[in-house]
């Protein structure tokens, strides 16, 4: 009995519980509402799984994959703020690579002019490269990662920009529309495309070293470097982790909208990915990190969106209705009231354990 | 280096002054920076029209969408004493001291496409900027118009909006025009309003949540053409068929919404010109005779494109896209 009684309140303690009552609170909103918010159907002529649950889950697939990397740049007492520039740079790459000269190919069709392995290779390999540089700054140069990451969120969409000449390109390639807009197992892609990102970091995470590496160097860098952990290897390969999710996003993103949008693409989303990480109850000064958290974290934040538009708040107001909300599962997340209902949950569980007693 | 750096300066400093001290008029035009292709096509028709034109140098500045550079580029303007200087802001506040600046240096001031907020408290001697509530009145007249042609103009039928950024001075004109034109077809009943912040992947996100929560959309009406691009995949997901089951009116006119149009899955786009050379170059010419203007925006003429073209809409009929679709450049 004792034992159970301390469950609950460890639970009550954790972040990552707070998130899902959150969570399921605004779900709840939600079907008191409009119970149809929860109709799942299924859409022959697409062949996927139609429903606003759905929408929700498809569209943050982008911050979830990005946010993953967050969690472990986050873990390591950083962050990175070029995620969203990286997005726009896979997009352009990849249209770049599917259009190539815009004046030689006019119309947009289902065609590609260079192998479709490099459409989907060089942007993945770019946007690696890129992290790979956030990592080398932040790791042999000693730059604090807010600054080191903020060179490539400054010039990245320049990058972006250059590459496909201020242009937007659009394409019609059915393999490439797959990314985004194709179904697999009834359900869109890019929910399959998060799954598999998801568990691949977790395994990466949880089964080898390589989370209790990055915990301990986003402790304390100095006393792991006397435990024998290479820092500076943990901090590239990260970093290096993170472009090459924000390239899988970006991909996902341009596929969506089946082009290049250097201007919107991946707009704000360091700052979405960051704060589905917070949320998520990892926390911003390093150390223990939790993925299912950051999942959490993501779809609170998509949650909040889809309940805007479905709901139709009016548009002034959609900034401050995301504001509030997300204040109050902040708030609800904060140490003295997580204390306060730990505390409770515990006091109760001991009352009954002493009455049966 | 240091040395070698300010004799370059120096250098880039003479040839400017000697520049602007040839018999070439001098015109200064500084630009937003290249937000979006309507902005690039805005950008490359005016540097043509002017460096084109016999005895007028062109003195470009691309403010790359910061205020600050763009206050830069005026001063530098002043100071190369420029003939003329065309502009238009990133933003729509903060110009009140810069332009007075270049009101007492007496430099003939153009303003372009954004009009700033202090317009009413300085000199400028011509002004040049979209009408965004007639083409928002367009948007929804030509709706009204196209189901009276077709016989529905009787029945009722549900009109979405989707809005441009909230608070751009697109989306506050072009709504105002909307809704002024809703009242003028009763018919017309608006069952949803958002922002899809002028992107095509919120116009995709926002048209599936309402395919969701409104049971029935006839009409949908997009502040600019890639919101409506995003909300046709949006339709087409939803299993319905975009042109048909949903008319789609855009806003902008840009290449993409003519293919789609052409495509026969969206309905009609209304113009929103980026190309002003034409209109300005006359205007530069006119002031160089020493003829004025009064300070009344002059607005460009522009175009409504359909699939078929003839719908009246009062102060203009429409076009068929495909008949002007291979001479759109951008």
């Amino acid at each position: 009995m004792s034992k159970k009684s301390f469950d609950i309140s460890s639970l009550m303690q954790s972040k990552v519980t707070w998130a899902v009552i959150a969570e399921l609170l605004i779900l709840l909103v939600c079907f008191l509402i409009r119970p149809d918010f929860f109709s799942i159907s299924y859409q022959p002529s697409t062949g996927m799984l139609y429903g606003s649950l759905i929408d929700i889950v498809n569209r943050s697939a982008e911050i979830t994959i990005i946010s993953m990397g967050m969690t472990l740049v986050i873990a390591l007492g950083g962050t990175d703020l070029s995620v969203g520039a990286l997005v726009a740079v896979a997009g352009a790459i990849a249209l770049k690579f599917l259009r190539w000269d815009v004046l030689a190919y006019p119309t947009p069709g289902d065609y590609t002019v260079c192998s479709y392995i490099l459409v989907l290779a060089v942007p993945l390999i770019v946007c690696a490269l890129m992290g790979l540089f956030n990592g080398f700054l932040v790791a042999k140069g000693g730059i604090q990662p807010i600054i080191a990451t903020l060179i490539l969120m400054v010039c990245g969409r320049g990058v972006a920009q250059i590459l496909t000449d201020g242009k937007q390109f659009t394409t019609g390639y059915s393999p490439f529309r797959f990314i985004g807009q194709g179904s697999f197992l009834y359900l869109p892609m890019p929910i399959i495309i998060t799954i598999v990102v998801v568990i691949a970091v977790a395994l990466f995470t949880r089964k080898t070293a390589f989370g209790a590496f990055v915990e301990s160097v986003g402790v304390n860098p100095n006393a792991s470097k006397l435990s024998g952990i290479k820092a500076a290897g943990v901090i590239l390969i990260v970093f290096m982790i993170t472009g090459l999710l924000s390239g899988i996003a970006g991909l996902i993103y341009s596929s969506r909208i089946m082009s290049n949008d250097s201007n919107n693409a991946g707009l704000n989303f360091e700052m979405d990915a960051i704060l589905a990480v917070v949320i998520g109850g990892t926390n911003m000064s390093g150390g223990k990190f939790s993925l299912a958290g950051t999942v959490v974290g993501s779809l609170i934040i998509r949650t909040i969106v889809t309940f805007v538009y479905y709901f139709g708040i009016v548009a002034e107001a959609t900034m401050a209705f995301k504001a509030l909300i997300i204040a109050v599962v902040i708030v609800l997340q904060s140490e003295p009231v997580r204390k306060y209902f730990a505390k409770r949950a515990a006091l109760r569980a001991l009352r009954k354990g002493g009455m049966k007693a | 280096m240091k040395k070698v750096l300010f004799l370059t300066l120096a250098l880039v400093m003479v040839i400017c002054v000697s520049a602007a001290s040839a018999k070439d008029v001098v015109i200064a035009f500084s630009q937003i920076g290249q937000e979006s292709d309507w902005r690039t096509a805005n950008t490359d028709d005016l540097r043509s029209a002017i460096e084109n034109h016999p005895g007028w140098k062109l003195v470009y500045d691309d403010g790359q969408q910061k205020q600050e550079n763009q206050i830069k580029a005026l001063r530098n303007f002043i100071t190369q004493d420029v003939d003329y200087i065309l502009f238009t802001g990133v933003v729509s506040t903060g110009w009140d001291e810069v332009l007075k600046e270049v009101n007492e240096a007496e430099i003939p001031l153009l303003l372009i496409d954004r009009l700033p907020d202090c317009a009413d408290k300085i000199d400028y001697v011509a002004a040049f900027g979209g009408d965004f509530v007639e083409e928002g009145r367009r948007q929804v007249a030509w709706a009204g118009e196209y189901l009276k042609s077709i016989g529905k103009g009787d029945t009722d039928v549900n009109v979405v909006i989707m809005e441009g950024t909230t608070g751009a001075s697109a989306q506050t004109g072009r709504t105002e025009g909307n809704l002024k034109a809703l009242k003028e077809y009763p018919h017309l009943k608006l069952v949803g309003q958002q922002t899809g912040n002028f992107t095509r992947a919120e116009g995709q996100a926002v048209m599936e949540s309402w395919l969701k929560s409104i049971d029935k959309i006839d009409v949908l009406i997009a502040q600019n053409d890639d919101m409506a691009l995003g909300a046709i995949d949006a339709i087409k997901a939803a299993g319905k068929v975009p042109g048909k089951d949903i008319i789609i009116v855009g806003c902008d006119s840009v290449k993409a919404a003519f293919e789609a149009i052409v495509a026969g899955e969206m309905n009609c786009t209304v113009e929103c010109t980026p190309l002003y050379g034409k209109f300005v170059v006359p205007t530069i010419e006119a002031l160089i005779r020493g003829e004025k203007f009064d300070k009344t925006v002059v607005h460009p003429e522009e175009g409504v494109f359909d699939m078929n073209g003839g719908i009246d809409l009062g102060t203009v009929k429409s076009i068929k896209a495909a008949d002007v679709i291979s001479q759109r450049i951008y």
